[in-house]
């Protein structure tokens, strides 16, 4: 089969390798419909996620239909059509149990490498590094699902493809940072990036009562496309703009009730603190460029919440721990506990409530795939979201 | 040995009454691990699944087989590509639904273990403890290349994998997955992810 591989950091390749199969009882193949390139997929591509290995195949965003299923897995069969959450659970561990599923105790073959630079080990994720399980990811023809028993949510309508293939990891990733921004009727919320993720956590806000959202981004597409969403949208890479003194001024002086971090350890910064940040990685004094993290901790009001669904990998600098603490603030954040909110997002996309296709800008084959992470990492051709086609 | 919340028994145990006990330190040849996990299973079943010592080449790494030679004892076979190695080995103690304690009786290891099941407060599963020794030999030095693991990292895998067997009745594996070229440093690379030794197979009988 086809299938987008990792070669190295900056180094994308679509290579033909040996189609996947059944190696435990609750393993299923699925044949991928549709899968589609992550904005955290560029934190791979720019090597900012260790334990890579040239060969890896990428890719958590995925949806099929099932080829062949395990001994044990009973409820699902050949031609089921279904899209499956990135993070992989086993269901029967005392955090499945609790539906804190992203911390799943047995899905993470390498758990002590997360052991050794987290304490514990969260679930096995796919196609994001060795650390986190080195499973193959769904860039391909052909994908195997482990604990395909719990994963997969089956689409029993005639939706298409796009419309539901968001359920895999962006939607609900946009709407547990939402959630996890403890939000109530009338709040005023902040969202850093309108990536993909933030597009989705505005919507998911909204959904949730927040009677203003602010969206912050340097992107003209995708602030249309937050405006759309009924954001006031806040262009930092405006000379004149700052983004502490918009957030101030837009909310009678008293900062967001809520404010949410979905750039994650790569952002950028016009501040000469994204130079201090672009510095210090490179010489491998920090890991991580936190400069959204900073601006969201010190513009929240008092009492406030800051959710972070933006990746983190590893060491952070200077992060103003004196305001969250002075301010008294609370932080949520964490990988998405998918399982939780596939189905009930589902339901909305039933019921009409949103089309998640709407931020596609791209569609492509899996030849293509390579040239588009380029373009996507430099943020040219006025990239939203690409979706690839792997039978193209 | 006094029994409750406030002492755990047994030599792997980890507190004695109410205070912390730091498990024992390498010296005079001798290395230790201790190590827990808490697994939904009742305290019986997972002793079951331990005492079924036949059983153990499907969670254990590197162990080829193990034939039971009496009611206490049994031969152990452990292997790689290229070498292997045997020991006998007897049950020293042996609590039902509570602990077993073991050491090899001649052979190519010296080896000696205790592992401990009790219930975890508030209903949140059973917690196994496993306090294992080795003399440091020949046998430690072919075990890691046997196993491509240290011998103490090997004790906190097995039991990882015991703990999944027994909540999930498989082991999570990523080997024979299909994959791109690897580059030159593949082999290191392997060896640094841990992914050198062969998952055990984890196909339990109990489940």
């Amino acid at each position: 089969m086809k299938a987008v591989c990792w070669m190295g950091t900056g180094k994308i390749e679509t290579q033909t390798v040996p189609d996947p199969t059944i190696l435990n009882p609750h393993d299923a193949i699925i044949k991928v419909t549709r899968t589609a390139i992550c904005g955290s997929d560029l934190h791979l591509y720019d090597g900012f996620i260790p334990t890579m290995e040239a060969g890896d195949i990428l890719g958590h965003e995925f949806m099929g239909l099932v080829e062949e299923v395990g001994p044990a897995v009973t409820n699902l069969q050949r031609g089921d059509r279904v899209v499956v959450p990135f993070t992989i659970a086993c269901g029967n561990c005392f955090y499945c149990k609790n539906k804190v599923w992203s911390a799943c105790d047995n899905t993470n073959p390498n758990a002590h490498l997360m052991e050794a630079a987290y304490g514990y080990s969260g679930s096995g994720l796919f196609g994001y590094s060795h650390m986190m399980g080195g499973y193959a990811g769904g860039q391909a023809q052909y994908v195997r699902v482990p604990f395909a028993n719990v994963g997969p949510l089956k689409i029993e309508s005639d939706l298409p493809d796009e419309k539901v293939l968001f359920l895999s990891d962006i939607f609900p990733t946009g709407y547990m940072a939402a959630e996890n921004a403890q939000i109530r009727e009338g709040d005023t919320v902040a969202v850093w990036g309108c990536g993909p993720v933030g597009q989705f956590t505005i919507a998911s806000a909204f959904m949730l009562g927040a009677g203003r959202v602010i969206a912050i981004d340097r992107f003209p597409e995708r602030l249309d496309l937050a405006r759309s969403l009924g954001a006031i949208t806040v262009d930092y890479s405006h000379e004149d703009v700052s983004v502490l003194t918009a957030i101030k001024d837009l909310t009678a002086g008293t900062g967001p009730d809520s404010c949410i971090d979905a750039v994650g350890l790569e952002a950028h910064s016009t501040e000469l603190q994204g130079a201090y940040d672009a510095v210090k990685t490179a010489i491998m004094l920090e890991t991580d460029r936190p400069s959204v993290l900073r601006q969201a901790i010190q513009a929240v009001r008092k009492g406030g919440t800051v959710s972070i669904p933006g990746v983190y990998g590893g060491l952070l600098d200077k992060v103003p721990f004196g305001a969250a603490f002075g301010k008294g603030i609370t932080m949520k954040m964490g990988q998405t506990n998918m399982h939780n909110y596939m189905k009930p997002l589902l339901d909305r996309i039933e019921k009409g409530e949103i089309d998640p296709s709407y931020i596609i800008s791209h569609r492509i084959t899996l030849d293509e795939a390579p040239e588009m992470y380029k373009v996507w990492r430099d943020k040219k051709e006025n990239v939203t979201k690409i979706v690839i086609d792997p039978w193209k | 040995m006094s029994q409750g919340t406030q002492t755990t028994f047994g030599s792997a145990g980890t507190m004695l009454n109410g205070r912390y006990m730091a498990p024992p330190e390498d010296k005079d040849g001798k290395i230790w691990v201790r190590t827990s996990a808490l697994v939904q299973a009742s305290p019986d079943d997972l002793y079951a699944m331990w005492h079924d010592v036949e059983s153990a080449p499907q969670w254990q790494e590197s162990i080829r087989q193990v034939v039971r030679t009496g009611a206490k004892t049994s031969h152990w076979i452990m292997g790689g590509e290229h070498k292997t190695i045997e020991w006998d080995s007897e049950i020293l103690a042996d609590e039902p639904g509570k602990r077993i304690a073991w050491r090899s009786i001649g052979g190519d290891s010296e080896n000696a273990g205790e592992v401990i099941f009790e219930a975890f407060p508030g209903s949140r599963g059973t917690m196994v403890t496993v306090l294992q020794e080795f003399k440091m030999s020949k046998l430690t030095s072919a075990w890691e290349t046997i196993t491509g693991r240290n011998p103490k990292q090997a004790v906190v895998e097995n039991l990882r994998h015991f703990k999944a067997l027994a909540e999930t009745g498989e082991i999570p594996r990523n080997q024979g997955q299909p994959h791109g070229t690897r580059g030159v440093i593949a082999g290191i690379k392997e060896s640094l992810f841990g992914e050198k030794t062969p998952t055990p197979a984890g196909q339990s009988k109990a489940s």
